[in-house]
C-alpha cells in the first residue's frame, strides 16, 4: 500500500506533529509545578491553593452537575431520535419534509457557537421578560447543552442501528415482542455501546464547551471554564489556573483512555475468547 | 362493484379451523407508486404440508410471504391461519415463525438466548424456557455452541440456529424466506435434506420461498408457481413439472421446447415442425410444449414407422455427467433440446455432425396456454 | 377493490406516526430552543436599537448601515478589515488543518490496524480538553516569556518587549489547533475506504509522486476533505475563544466584535446584523463549496 520510503517520511512528519499537539497542553501542566512563593524548584503548592479554593470547587460542582444532567437528558432524547429515524422515516420520501430532520440535527452541530449562544440568550432573555420563567442561571445552560448534545447521540445511534441488519426488528416482532419490547429488548441492548459513547461525548462536549454556556449564564452560575476564563481576563494565568486545567485535562485523558480500552476490551472477549469458528460438515 | 364480482368468485373455504391451515383469499397488496406486488391470490395450504412459492425475484412470493408473517398487511383479501383471519393481526400476535434469509440472529444474544427469545417475550418463564431451548438445540445438533455469540458462527450454524429459533416456538406455521440461499452448493443440498427430515418429523406446515427450481422440486410437496403478483400454477411437485399449464411455468421450471401451433383436426396439431400427433384434446391452448428428456433418438436409418418422428443433425452436445444435452438442427433450420441419461441402456453418444432420427411421443406433448 | 387508501398509505401515515412519537421531542426540542430563538435573533437584525441597545420599533436599516462601517462619525473601514481578518484566519487556519491532516491521516494508515484507533484517538483527544484551557495553553507556549518567543527575540524577528501571542499567529495556531480533528476525522474515514487498486493501476499509467497523489488518492479522499473544510472553515471563522483569549486588540476577528455588542457595549440590532452578515458568509461559502465540489465530483453529503 504504501511505500516503505514514504512511510518513514510521515513517520517522520507525524511524531513531532503528535508531539506539538501535546506540547501546550504540558506546558500547562508544567507551570502548575511552579515554587511556592519565596521558594525554589518544583512543588505541588498551586495544587495546595486550589484545595483550599471554595469559588473553585462551586464552579466544578456547577460544571458536573451540567454536564451529567444535560447527557442524561440529551441521550434519552437522542437515543429515540436516532432510533426513529433509523427505523420510522420513508427511505423514499422526496422533498423538503423528508430533508426536514436532518436540516434540524445538523444545524446545531454547524452552526457557530457564538451564534448558537447569542441566540438562546436573546430567547432567554424574552422568554423570561414575558412569562417571568427560565430567568438565566443552570436552567437555561442546561437547556442550551441538552440542544448541542443531542445531535451528537443522535448520530451514534443513527449509525449504530443503521449497520445492523434491518430484518432484527422484524425478527423481533416475530417472536412475540411488541413495539415497547422490541425497543427494550433488542434496541437497548444492541446499540447500548452507542448510547454509552453518546453519553460520554455529551458529557466532553458539556465541559469542553465555554461559548454557549458563557452567553446562558446567569450572575451566579458559574461553570469552571468561566471561571478559568475570568480569572484569566482579570489577573492573567497563574500558577493556580494552570492547576486547575493540568486536573481537566488529565481527568478527560484518563476517562477517554478508559472508555477506549474498556470498549476494545468487550470487543475482544466477544469475538476472541472462544474458539474461531469452524467450518461445519453437515451434522457435527 | 368488483368487490362483489371478486367475492362471487372465490372459492369456497375448506378445511378451515385446522391447525396449520393457510387460506388467502383475494390477496392483494399495492406498493407506494402503485406498483402491484401481489394480486388478487387465492390459495389454500394444508397442514403439514411442505408448500414452496417459486418465482423469479420481484415476483410477489416475498411480499406474500410477509403478509403471512404480518410484516405487512395486505390492500384487500383475507388472510386465514388456522381457520382465524389474520390480515390485521400484528406479526407479534400470530403463531407463526419467520427464517430469514439473512438469519436476522440478534448479535447481542448468545445461541441458547437467541432461540429462547420468543419464549421470553411470550412470558415461559425460565425453567421451562430452558428445558425447551435445550431440547431444541439437542435436535438441531447445536448444542456445542449455546453459549456463542451468534457472530461466531459459520453458515451452516446460523441457519440452524435460526431454524430451531423458530421451531422452539412450536408455531402452528413456519415460514422460510430462501433461508439456503446464501450457502454454498454442497452445504445447502445437506440442509435441504435436514430440513425436509426436521419438517416430516415435527409435522408442522412449511412455507418455503424460493427463486430455484431445483431446490423447490426436491423439497416440496406442493408448489406455487408465481409470476408479476399471480400465481400461475399450484399443485403438487410432478403435476406442475409434468404438465405445466402455461409457457411461464413450463421454462421456469425445467427445460422446455415449445412450438406455436395451429389445430389441424382431432388430435392432430399443425406446428413450425410439421404435423403432430397429440395424445390429449385441444382446449384453447396455443402452444405445444415437450421436455428435453422426452425425446428419444435413434440411428437416421431407422425406419419413421410411427408418427411424430423427425430427421435431425446434431449440432451441439454438452456433457453434464449423469446427462448429455444436444441440439438438434430440425427441417426448415429449427433447433429442439434433447436430453438422454448416460445410463446403462443408452451406451451410445451422438456427436456433433451426426444425422438423427428423433420422436415426440404424442403422450410426451404437453398443451399449454402462453 | 378502490378502498378510501391504499394500505401503503395506511402504512406511510403509521410510519410517520411511530417516526414523530420517537423523533419528535428530540426534534422539537431543537427547534424551539435553537432554530427559533436563532431566527429571532436574525429578525433582531431588522429593528432600532434604543439607548440600552435594547431593540425597539421601527424597523430599519440602520443596523446594516452600522455594519457597512457608517457611523455618527462617518464612514470607517474598521469593520470591513476585521471581516477580511476572519476570512483570511479561517482560510489559513483550514488550508494549515489540510496541510497536516493529509500525512497525518497516512501515517495512521501506514500503521497496523489494531493501533489505529489509538493513534486517532491521540490526534482528538487534545479537542475534548475545554476550549478555554487549551486555547490559554498557546500563552505558554507562544507568550512574551515562552521559550517560541526568546528563539524570535534572539533571531532579531521579534521586538524583545512582544511576545508572539497576543497576534495574528498565534491566532491563526489557535485556531488550527482547535480544529484539526475536524479535518482529520472525515479525511480519515474516507482514507480507510481508499481503493488502492486504483493506486496500484495508476502507478502504472502516472509513473509516481504528486501526480500520482493527484490523480488516484486525492479523488478519492475528496469526500473526506470537503467534509472537513466545512467543520474547520464554518467555526473558525466564527470562532470567538481563540481570538478572545489569543488574538489581543490587534487581532480583532468577527466572532469578538459579534459579542461586544451584546455584552460590553450593548446594540443587539447592530450585533444580530453583524451576525446576519457572517451567517449570509457562511451560507454563501458552503453554497459556493456545494457548487465547487459537485464540480470536482465529490458528493459533499453528510450520513443521515
Amino acid at each position: 500500500m504504501i511505500p516503505r520510503k514514504l512511510g518513514y517520511a510521515l513517520s517522520g512528519f507525524a511524531w513531532p506533529v503528535y508531539a506539538l499537539l501535546y506540547t501546550p497542553l504540558a506546558l500547562v501542566a508544567y507551570y502548575s509545578l511552579a515554587p511556592a512563593p519565596n521558594m525554589a524548584g518544583h512543588s505541588f503548592h498551586a495544587y495546595h491553593v486550589l484545595l483550599h479554593d471554595g469559588a473553585a470547587f462551586a464552579a466544578l460542582r456547577l460544571s458536573l452537575i451540567l454536564a451529567l444532567c444535560s447527557a442524561t437528558s440529551a441521550t434519552a432524547l437522542g437515543t429515540l431520535l436516532g432510533y426513529g429515524l433509523c427505523r420510522f422515516r420513508s427511505r423514499n420520501a422526496r422533498g423538503v419534509l423528508a430533508q426536514l430532520p436532518s436540516l434540524i440535527i445538523y444545524t446545531p452541530i454547524i452552526m457557530p457557537s457564538l451564534v448558537f449562544g447569542i441566540s438562546e440568550l436573546i430567547f432567554f432573555n424574552f422568554v423570561h421578560s414575558v412569562t417571568g420563567f427560565l430567568a438565566a442561571g443552570l436552567q437555561t445552560m442546561l437547556i442550551a447543552h441538552i440542544t448541542f448534545e443531542i445531535p451528537y447521540v443522535a448520530l451514534t445511534v443513527f449509525g449504530r442501528l443503521s449497520g445492523l441488519d434491518q430484518n432484527l426488528f422484524e425478527a423481533s416482532h416475530d417472536l412475540y415482542a411488541d413495539g415497547l419490547k422490541s425497543f427494550l429488548y433488542l434496541v437497548i441492548p444492541v446499540v447500548q455501546p452507542a448510547i454509552i459513547g453518546g453519553f460520554l461525548l455529551g458529557i466532553t462536549l458539556s465541559i469542553d464547551d465555554f461559548t454557549i454556556s458563557f452567553f446562558t449564564a446567569g450572575p451566579g452560575s458559574v461553570t469552571l471554564p468561566i471561571y478559568i476564563y475570568s480569572a484569566i481576563a482579570r489577573k492573567g494565568i497563574s500558577p493556580e489556573i494552570n492547576a486547575l486545567g493540568t486536573l481537566m485535562i488529565g481527568t478527560i485523558i484518563v476517562i477517554a483512555l478508559l472508555h477506549f480500552f474498556i470498549s476494545r476490551q468487550r470487543e475482544r472477549t466477544r469475538q476472541g475468547v472462544f474458539p474461531p469458528p469452524q467450518q461445519t460438515k453437515g451434522a457435527v | 362493484m368488483e368487490q362483489m364480482n371478486r367475492d362471487m368468485h372465490e372459492p369456497p373455504l375448506s378445511g378451515a379451523g385446522t391447525l396449520g391451515a393457510i387460506s388467502l383469499r383475494g390477496v392483494t397488496r399495492v406498493f407506494a407508486g402503485a406498483v402491484t406486488a401481489v394480486n388478487q391470490i387465492d390459495l389454500d395450504i394444508n397442514p403439514g404440508e411442505f408448500f414452496t412459492l417459486l418465482g423469479p425475484s420481484g415476483c410477489g412470493k416475498t411480499t406474500l410471504l410477509r403478509m403471512i408473517a404480518g410484516f405487512e398487511t395486505p390492500d384487500a383479501g383475507r388472510i386465514l391461519i388456522s381457520g382465524r383471519e389474520m390480515q390485521d393481526v400484528p406479526a407479534h400476535r400470530r403463531a407463526v415463525n419467520t427464517v430469514f434469509q439473512s438469519y436476522a440472529l440478534f448479535p447481542h444474544l448468545n445461541v441458547e438466548q437467541n432461540i429462547g427469545f420468543g419464549l421470553r417475550m411470550r412470558g415461559v418463564k425460565a425453567p421451562e424456557r430452558k428445558k425447551r431451548v435445550d431440547a431444541m438445540m439437542e435436535l438441531m445438533q447445536i448444542g456445542p455452541f449455546a453459549t456463542r455469540s451468534a457472530t461466531q458462527l459459520s453458515g451452516g450454524q446460523r441457519q440452524r440456529v435460526a431454524l430451531a429459533r423458530a421451531l422452539v416456538n412450536e408455531p402452528e406455521v413456519v415460514l422460510l424466506d430462501e433461508p439456503l440461499s446464501a450457502l454454498d452448493a454442497k452445504l445447502r443440498t445437506e440442509l435441504q435434506i435436514e430440513l425436509l427430515r426436521m419438517q416430516k418429523r415435527l409435522g408442522m406446515t412449511f412455507i418455503f420461498v424460493t427463486h430455484d427450481q431445483h431446490e423447490a422440486l426436491v423439497m416440496s410437496d406442493r408448489i406455487a408457481v408465481m409470476s408479476k403478483g399471480k400465481i400461475q400454477q399450484v399443485g403438487p411437485v410432478l403435476d406442475v413439472y409434468e404438465k405445466p399449464r402455461n409457457a411461464f411455468v413450463a421454462e421456469f421450471l425445467g427445460l422446455s421446447n415449445i412450438f406455436a401451433l395451429t389445430p389441424s383436426t382431432a388430435h392432430k396439431v399443425q406446428t413450425v415442425l410439421g404435423e403432430l400427433d397429440v395424445a390429449e384434446p385441444l382446449q384453447g391452448a396455443s402452444l405445444a410444449m415437450i421436455r428435453p428428456e422426452k425425446i428419444w433418438f435413434y440411428p437416421a436409418t431407422t425406419a419413421r414407422e410411427r408418427p411424430n418422428m423427425f430427421p435431425g443433425v446434431v449440432r451441439e452436445s454438452i456433457y453434464m455427467g449423469a446427462a448429455t444435452q444436444y441440439r438438434i438442427e430440425l427441417a426448415n433450420a429449427q433447433f429442439i433440446t434433447g436430453v438422454e441419461t448416460n445410463n446403462k441402456a443408452a451406451e451410445r453418444s451422438w456427436c456433433p455432425g451426426e444425422a438423427v432420427l428423433i420422436e415426440l411421443k404424442p403422450e410426451n406433448i404437453m398443451l399449454i396456454e402462453p | 377493490m378502490s378502498p378510501a387508501r391504499t394500505q401503503a398509505e395506511v402504512e406511510g401515515r403509521r410510519q410517520r406516526a411511530r417516526l414523530w412519537t420517537t423523533s419528535g421531542p428530540g426534534l422539537v426540542w431543537i427547534m424551539l430552543f435553537l432554530l427559533i430563538p436563532s431566527a429571532g435573533l436574525l429578525a433582531i437584525a431588522f429593528f432600532s436599537a434604543d439607548d440600552y441597545g435594547n431593540p425597539v420599533l421601527p424597523l430599519s436599516t440602520q443596523p446594516f448601515q452600522q455594519v457597512a462601517g457608517f457611523s455618527l462619525l462617518g464612514w470607517d473601514a474598521g469593520n470591513i478589515a476585521i471581516f477580511l481578518r476572519s476570512l483570511q484566519q479561517a482560510g489559513i487556519a483550514t488550508l494549515a488543518a489540510i496541510v497536516i491532516a493529509y500525512p497525518l491521516v497516512f501515517f495512521i494508515l501506514s500503521r497496523p490496524p489494531a493501533v489505529r484507533p489509538l493513534l486517532l484517538l491521540f490526534v482528538i483527544l487534545p479537542s475534548w480538553t475545554n476550549q478555554v484551557v487549551r486555547t490559554y495553553a498557546w500563552l505558554e507556549l507562544l507568550g512574551p516569556n515562552a521559550p517560541l518567543s526568546w528563539l524570535a527575540h534572539s533571531l532579531h524577528l521579534l521586538p524583545p518587549e512582544l511576545g508572539l501571542a497576543p497576534g495574528s499567529l498565534a491566532v491563526t495556531s489557535g485556531l488550527a489547533y482547535n480544529y484539526l480533528p475536524y479535518m482529520i476525522v472525515p479525511l480519515y474515514a474516507s482514507a480507510e475506504k481508499l481503493d488502492w487498486a486504483l493506486v496500484e493501476a495508476g502507478r502504472d499509467l502516472y509513473a509516481a509522486g504528486i501526480k500520482l497523489f493527484w490523480h488516484t488518492v486525492f479523488p478519492q479522499t475528496l469526500p473526506g476533505l470537503l467534509s472537513g473544510v466545512i467543520f474547520v472553515a464554518i467555526p473558525a471563522f466564527g470562532d470567538y475563544v481563540v481570538p478572545a483569549l489569543l488574538g489581543g486588540d490587534k487581532a480583532m476577528m468577527i466572532g469578538s466584535l459579534i459579542s461586544a455588542q451584546f455584552i460590553e457595549t450593548p446594540d443587539w440590532p447592530y450585533g444580530a446584523a453583524l451576525t446576519l452578515i457572517m451567517l449570509a458568509f457562511t451560507g454563501l461559502g458552503l453554497v459556493a463549496f456545494r457548487i465547487f465540489s459537485r464540480k470536482l465530483g465529490g458528493t459533499g453529503e453528510t450520513a443521515i
